[in-house]
Order: structure tokens, then C-alpha cells, then sequence
């Protein structure tokens, strides 16, 4: 492959690459315009964990996030996407800082969206209190930003999900886009498991665990706000679609969220199984919705749940 | 006088000579009284063991590598002390807890078994603790020859899928063990208990006939299955698919093995996952990887269906392959009922004596390549990769691999009177998981051995069968070595940065690399940076799936949907 192929990435490419096989550097370069991309506190600046090494583990050049901006259709966006494939994608100090100075630029301008793409396990143990004050001040940020009139949207696609703290900050986001492969929840399957019991929580049932936090049962009942297939192209295309629809926040938003919440939990409280909540949703044959292919998921979803427009 | 003398001598020896079979009678006769026909109820089975089976005795509890006899194992393990203790197990997997209980308790003492997958680390400390009896760790052929010379079962507890009333056992796919266990148990006069899933009028075919099998338990679950040979393609890593390349470019095409065994691995998952497309493209379809002595490895579907594989026969089954199997019968060996018919004992023998290659992964090598999975820890013993994993001294039959292996090891012999060499391959990454080194100095197997007062070290597969090792750094083709030295050179040489591969002299390395004993990827004319997951047919059990038609339905743990 050439150095230009290399910089000109086509929409060909990125229908073909699986957004979950990719690495974050790839997601980034196929998911934004060709050649857009211009990273901040790029590896080469090496702001590596402080961390790390005292505990002898190896460190990365990016600290396992990439933070910059580049165009999306033509227009400006800040854009963020983490390694799974580093430590889990997890938070630490350097890695959480990028991402708050990342918001807080969003904020300061006002007009220009961010794109999360999360691939998290949730905190870095290593640096425990460094990486759980880095997930409270990206709370802020997200929420400081949004209320600057900034929507930050987020992708989860990746092999780590969308976990602990991540799963904090997604719920503070505009809006999410979710593919099957990708998971969303705060505690992962074995801390369930661990914390409640097998007969709570079976972490080694993937079914389960995927039918519980995976992207299909957070999208028919409205955790996400939009189905994209496993290709990078599909999360493009959802982001655009998202910017597009997202509408802006405030106190009604708030209320509206809350609202929507308190109404899932009084309609799904009871429910043993996500399969109960399809059937309560009124999904046709909700045993089959694993197996469906994306695009019949995707029609199937847009039947039985239109998307709080108002909410978030 | 003496006519009568004689008479009396014949007399008695009339009577001792069926001293196993009237034994045989009374355990019956004690048996039947719990049962209706040969029916007995679960609640009673801990009763039936306490008839039938008497202190001291050889007991095969089946326990395989996959299916279990896990009802007739919580049975015997509740058994009187005072009626049933100080047992024999002759069992080929050691792999519910209850098998290891058994011992706690005082129910069984000694053993002699070939695999403890899952149980490695407890009854390692058991055997430190003096709580087991070893006899020896066996290969699976080894102990199944066993069972017919000196340790026979006097009761056999087995596992099948159903029975009819007059006991002809239906085993399902996963045959495995059984018929081999039956046939030294009742045709030496011993006792079979088999505890089945239910009780019908006409079983789907006859595994089993009725005359070998005495008592039948239904259980009130099915047997415990464990999906052994599953490898989710999402795990596979970009080291092992190069490991992989490396295998198929440097010892599959040179050799153009066509009949073969693989190991249980990512590694060898991914090799089953480039057929279609890498080696597909190197032109290899039709000339390797066609015939199989192996698992129904859903990892292979992908070459199946792309037409490269044209037959399998089993040890066992796979969770979840059923449907796929019965509708592939060219490739599986199947019975009137349509499910396959695996077979341990045979596809041990096919894979020993039929086929031209083993490859699969270990835990540690060593200087002399001497392999094991045995750890200061963990015992888990050996299954089926020796058997596999050792060049069959009576083999006679030619073959193209075959013979250019043994001109490989020995140029100047002659041809008529050369023996071949089974292609014996190790792969894997130099560091595997948690970053342990795959090469060590030592075995941990030989301290362990030292610590148990072993008369043998557990080796895995010995170092003078291996002929060619597979790292992410080169082949290393032992074949082509000639003395001791050369071997620990080429092994160093491709053992990367472990300790090992550092310590290598790098000028007899080199020389070694001009004389193709090894061989780095460029060559092979291959680009580590090719080694890409897109390379892989399936890259989740999802796509698995896809392949095969919506005909294979993996277990649950397996599915990230």
C-alpha cells in the first residue's frame, strides 16, 4: 500500500473494515474525511502513563486514546477514540486528561461537535484515583460542553464495549450509536458475578451477557439512540445522522430524560430477561432477535422504539 | 486311589476356573434387586454401587475429555465406606471435581488416568499431598491397551445419550470412550452401569448391544458435554496468524501433507481459518490438509464448505455440530441415524498410524525439544498428543510426506530400507499467554518429577519426534540437524528474545539459516505485516455460522450475540 493510498482512504474501505476488528488509529482515519485528520499530543510527543512503570508494565506512545480534529462531511469535528486493544482501553491520568482538554476546547468554541469513539473497560487499576477523577471531570466536560450548546456524540463498536466509567460518560452524551458487537453497561458480567453470585449473573454466558448489555437490547429499549452495522462506514454514516437529529439540551432535556427513565423502569422493573422486555416492547418473535441480521434489526428496531428526540 | 485323586483335582479346578464369573453373578444377583429389569431408579444408583462394586476393586468411571458420567460419579462418591472404599480408578479424564472427591473421601485411592484438563491444579496438589495413589499418567491408547492386559475394570460406570429397556445403549455423537471401556469390562466378566438421558422403546441405533450392559440409571439431566475443541476466531491474534502462515508455506506445501492431525490451539485454528483464503491463494487447494483424524472443529467449517476437506473421522464430537455433521456426511462418519459415530480408540490408532502430520502447541520446549504442559503446578496430563505426536515405529505403508521426511533425517541411508518420519510439529508464539516463555532450560516436568520421586518425567511429546518447531521468528526443521548441537542451535534460533533464543550463537545460527534448517519468514517470502485478521475466513463464531448455513449452533458461552 502506498504512503497516498494510505492518506486517501475510499468509502470502499471503510464499508470493508469491521469497526470492531479495527484499531483506533484506523477507526479514525476511515471514519473521518480522507486526509482530515490532525491528532493533538500526538504519540510522538510521548506522554506516556506516569504510572505504569512502577508497576514494570509496558506504557504507550498515545496512552491508549487518540484526541484531535478533522472533517466529517465537510465540517469541522473533535474527535476521540480509544485503544481496547491497550490495557483495555482503560482510563488513567494521561489518557483522561486528553479527553477533558479535548471537551473543554469543544466548550470554549461552542459550534464544533465531538465524537467519541469509547472501547473501555472502564478505570485503569494502576492508577485508580487518577482515572476516577478523570472520569468525573469528563462527566463535567461532556456536560459543560453540551450545555455551551456542543453535542458529543458516541460510538461503541469495539472490543472492549463501553464499561465502568465509560459507561458513565456514554450516558452523559447527545446521543450513542451501537453496534451488536458493542456492549454498554457500569459493572462488567464477572463483577456481577463475583459481587451477586452465579445464579445472579452467569459471566461466562455470552448469550446472556450480550442479550443484557449488547448493543441490540440497548437500542430496543432506547439505551442507544442508533443500530450501525459492524463496518466503519455504518458508524459514519450513524454520527451524521445523529449530528443531523440531535436536538439541543437544557432543563427540558433533563426533565424529559428523567422522565423517560423513570417510566422504563416502572414498565421493565420486574422483567428477569431482555427477552421478557421485547415481548413486554411488543417484538414480534423476540426469542429470534440475536440471530437477526443488522439491516432486519434495524427496521425491526425502528418499528417498535422511535427515538426520544426530546431526551438525553 | 490315584484315579480318584484326579478326580478331585479336576474337580476343583472345574470351579476355579470361573472364579471371575461367578463373582460376576453374585454382584448381579445383588444388583437386580434394586432393579426392574435392568432399570434402576437415580435415587437407588448410590445403592447399585454398593452392591456391585467391592472394596478394592478397578473402577472406569467414565469420565472421557468431553462427556461425563457426572450423575454415576455423584453416586459413587456417596457411597457406605464401610461397603465400597479403597478403589482403583482406571479412567481416561480426571475432570469433575467429584472424580478428585472420590479420593478426599477415601471412596477410591489409587489411579491410573491420561487427562486433567480442568482438575490440573488440584490434583497436583493432591499428588503432592500424598492423597492419590499414582500409578502412571498414560496416553489414551496406552490406556486403553491397558484395560485388555492389566487393568481391567472389574465395574465400568459409563455415560449414553439413551437406552431401551432390554439396555442397548444410543451414545450420541459423543461415543468417545465407551465402546472401548464396555469391551474390556464385559467380556471379562466385569459389571456395566450405564447412566442415560431417558429410557426409550427403540434406540436411534445400537452403539452398544444389550448383552454388555447390566444395569441402566436414567438420569433426570443429560450428561455433561464440555465444547473442548471450540476456539472463538475473535481471540485469534495477529502473531498466531503469522505462525500460521509460516506453517503452511514452510511445512505444508514443501511436503504436500495431505493427512494429518491438528492440536487444540489458536494456532492451529488459524491455520484451519487461512485454507480458504491464504493457502488458497498460494494454489494448495487438493494438495494439503485433506483428510483428518480430528474433533469436529467448527474452526473448520470455512475449508469445508470451500471444498478442501474430504474426510474426518473423530474422537469425539463438538457441541453445537450436530446439525452441521448430520448434514455432511461425505466429510463425517456418520451412523443410520444420521449423528455422527466418533470413536477414541480408533481415531487414536488413525491419527498414530494414518496420518503424515501432527501439529500443536505446548507450553514449554526444551533445548532438546522435549515438550510439556505440565507446570510447577499443573498436571494435565496428556491426552491424545502423544499418540498423536510420535512417529509409529510399525508403520509400513508409504507416503510422499513420509518419505521425504525420513530422506530429510537421514540422506544417505538407503531408500529401500529407510524408515519415513511422521511430520511432528510444534507451534506457537516464543512468548505465550501472560508473556511466559514457550523455551526453557529446563522442563518444570523433570522437577516435578523429582519432587514426586517419579520413575519418569511427564513429557509431553519427546524431543527426538519432533521434527520441526514454528515460531513467530522461522521454521526450525530438527529433521535436517545432525548431531546435538545443530538441534539446540536451531531450536535457540528460532526461540526469539526468551532467554533461549538470546543465549544462541549467532554464527552457527546463521549458518544453520543458509543450510534451510532455518527458515525466516522473508525466507518464505512472507511479510509479517501481512499477518492480518482479515486474512481469517471467520473472524467470530458469528461468521462461523454464516459458513455453515445457520447449521451450526454454538453453545451459549460462545456467542456474542
Amino acid at each position: 500500500m502506498s504512503i497516498a493510498e494510505l492518506e486517501k482512504p475510499s468509502v470502499e474501505q471503510a464499508r470493508a473494515t469491521s469497526f470492531y476488528e479495527a484499531s483506533a488509529r484506523a477507526r479514525v482515519r476511515l471514519l473521518l474525511d480522507p486526509g482530515s485528520f490532525v491528532e493533538f499530543i500526538g504519540p510522538e510527543k510521548r506522554e506516556v502513563s506516569p504510572h505504569l512503570k512502577l508497576f514494570d508494565l509496558p506504557e504507550q506512545f498515545d496512552d491508549g486514546i487518540i484526541v484531535g480534529h478533522g472533517r466529517l462531511a465537510g465540517s469541522p469535528v473533535f474527535i476521540a477514540a480509544q485503544e481496547g486493544r491497550f490495557m483495555g482501553g482503560a482510563f488513567g491520568e494521561v489518557h483522561g486528561a486528553k479527553l477533558v482538554g479535548l471537551l473543554r476546547a469543544a466548550k470554549e468554541l461552542k459550534s464544533i461537535p465531538v465524537l467519541i469513539l469509547f472501547d473501555t473497560g472502564g478505570v485503569r487499576l494502576q492508577e485508580a484515583n487518577a482515572g476516577e477523577l478523570a472520569i468525573a471531570e469528563i462527566m463535567r466536560a461532556v456536560i459543560e460542553a453540551r450545555t455551551a450548546g456542543v453535542k458529543v456524540i458516541g460510538l461503541i463498536g469495539g472490543r472492549s464495549g463501553c464499561y465502568g466509567g465509560g459507561g458513565l460518560i456514554a450516558g452523559c452524551c447527545s446521543a450513542l450509536a451501537v453496534s451488536e458487537q458493542g456492549r454498554i453497561a457500569v459493572s462488567g458480567p464477572e463483577v456481577i458475578e463475583t459481587n451477586r453470585g452465579v445464579e445472579e449473573f452467569d459471566s461466562r454466558d455470552r448469550a446472556l451477557v450480550w442479550r443484557t448489555m449488547g448493543g441490540k437490547h440497548r437500542r430496543l429499549i432506547g439505551g442507544a439512540d442508533l443500530f450501525a452495522d459492524d463496518t466503519v462506514q455504518a458508524f459514519r454514516e450513524a454520527a451524521l445522522e445523529l449530528l443531523e437529529t440531535t436536538a439541543g439540551f437544557g432543563i427540558d432535556t433533563l426533565n424529559a430524560e428523567q422522565s423517560r427513565l423513570e417510566d422504563r423502569l416502572q414498565r421493565f422493573g420486574a422483567c428477569r430477561d431482555a427477552v421478557d422486555i421485547w415481548v413486554a416492547e411488543g417484538v414480534p418473535d423476540a426469542g429470534s432477535v440475536p440471530a437477526l441480521p443488522a439491516d432486519q434489526f434495524i427496521e425491526l428496531a425502528d418499528k417498535v422504539r422511535r427515538i426520544a428526540r426530546d431526551a438525553r | 486311589m490315584l484315579t480318584s485323586r484326579n478326580a478331585e483335582a479336576a474337580g476343583r479346578m472345574a470351579t476355579t476356573w470361573q472364579h471371575q464369573r461367578e463373582a460376576r453373578d453374585a454382584r448381579l444377583e445383588a444388583g437386580t434387586r434394586l432393579a426392574r429389569g435392568k432399570i434402576v431408579e437415580a435415587r437407588d444408583a448410590t445403592r447399585l454401587m454398593e452392591a456391585v462394586i467391592r472394596p478394592g476393586d478397578r473402577v472406569c468411571l467414565e469420565g472421557d475429555n468431553q462427556k461425563q458420567a457426572d450423575l454415576l460419579s455423584r453416586a459413587l462418591l456417596a457411597v457406605d465406606l464401610a461397603k465400597v472404599k479403597d478403589l482403583h480408578m482406571v479412567q481416561s479424564g480426571v475432570v469433575l471435581p467429584e472424580h478428585l472427591d472420590l479420593f478426599d473421601r477415601g471412596v477410591a485411592k489409587k489411579l491410573d488416568y491420561a487427562y486433567s484438563g480442568p482438575q490440573s491444579s488440584r490434583i497436583a496438589q493432591m499428588l503432592f499431598g500424598g492423597k492419590i495413589e499414582l500409578g502412571a499418567i498414560h496416553t489414551y491408547l496406552e490406556l486403553f491397551a491397558r484395560y485388555f492386559i492389566d487393568l481391567t475394570p472389574q465395574v465400568a460406570l459409563i455415560a449414553a445419550v439413551s437406552a431401551d429397556r432390554e439396555g442397548n445403549l444410543y451414545t450420541g455423537p459423543n461415543t468417545e470412550d465407551t465402546p472401548t471401556v464396555v469391551e474390556a469390562t464385559a467380556f471379562k466378566d466385569g459389571i456395566v452401569i450405564a447412566q442415560v438421558n431417558e429410557v426409550v422403546d427403540k434406540v436411534p441405533r445400537v452403539d452398544i448391544p444389550a448383552d454388555r450392559v447390566h444395569f441402566i440409571v436414567e438420569a433426570d439431566k443429560p450428561f455433561f458435554v464440555e465444547p473442548l475443541f471450540t476456539r472463538d476466531p475473535a481471540a485469534i491474534t495477529e502473531g498466531q496468524i503469522l505462525t500460521a502462515m509460516l506453517a503452511i508455506k514452510g511445512i505444508y506445501a514443501p511436503y504436500s501433507v495431505r493427512r494429518l492431525n491438528h492440536g487444540i490451539g489458536f494456532s492451529t485454528a488459524a491455520i484451519e481459518l487461512l485454507l480458504p483464503t491464504y493457502a488458497e491463494k498460494l494454489g494448495l487447494k487438493g494438495k494439503i490438509a485433506s483428510h483428518f483424524a480430528l474433533n469436529p472443529h467448527p474452526a473448520l467449517i470455512p475449508a469445508i464448505e470451500s471444498g478442501w476437506v474430504q474426510q474426518i473421522h473423530s474422537f469425539g464430537s463438538e457441541v453445537g455440530m450436530d446439525d452441521y455433521i448430520r448434514a455432511r456426511s461425505d466429510i463425517y462418519f456418520t451412523g443410520p441415524d444420521g449423528s455422527l459415530r466418533s470413536n477414541r480408540a480408533f481415531c487414536q490408532t488413525a491419527g498414530l498410524y494414518a496420518c503424515d502430520m501432527f501439529i500443536g502447541s505446548t507450553l514449554q520446549i526444551d533445548l532438546q525439544g522435549n515438550s510439556s504442559t505440565v507446570t510447577a503446578s499443573r498436571i494435565a496430563g496428556f491426552g491424545g498428543a502423544p499418540n498423536m505426536g510420535a512417529d509409529a515405529r510399525g508403520r509400513r505403508h508409504p507416503s510422499e510426506p513420509w518419505l521425504q521426511a525420513g530422506r530429510e533425517a537421514d540422506p544417505d541411508g538407503s531408500a529401500l530400507l529407510r524408515r519415513g518420519r511422521k511430520l511432528v510439529v510444534q507451534i506457537g508464539e516464543t512468548f505465550g499467554e501472560k508473556n511466559v516463555p514457550l523455551f526453557v532450560e529446563k522442563l518444570d516436568a523433570l522437577a516435578l518429577a523429582e519432587k514426586l520421586k517419579l520413575e519418569l518425567a511427564p513429557v509431553m511429546i519427546y524431543g527426538d519426534d519432533v521434527t520441526h518447531i514454528v515460531t513467530e521468528e522461522g521454521v526450525a526443521n530438527l529433521l535436517m540437524c545432525r548431531d546435538a548441537n545443530e538441534r539446540e542451535q536451531a531450536i535457540r534460533g528460532v526461540a526469539g528474545y526468551t532467554d533461549v533464543g538470546r543465549n544462541r550463537d549467532r554464527k552457527m545460527v546463521q549458518q544453520l539459516r543458509e543450510r534451510g534448517v532455518i527458515r525466516r519468514p522473508e525466507d518464505l517470502g512472507i511479510d509479517p505485516l501481512d499477518a492480518d485478521r482479515s486474512m481469517l475466513a471467520a473472524r467470530s463464531i458469528k461468521d462461523l455460522v454464516r459458513w455453515s448455513g445457520g447449521l451450526y449452533a454454538p453453545p451459549s458461552q460462545f456467542r456474542n450475540w
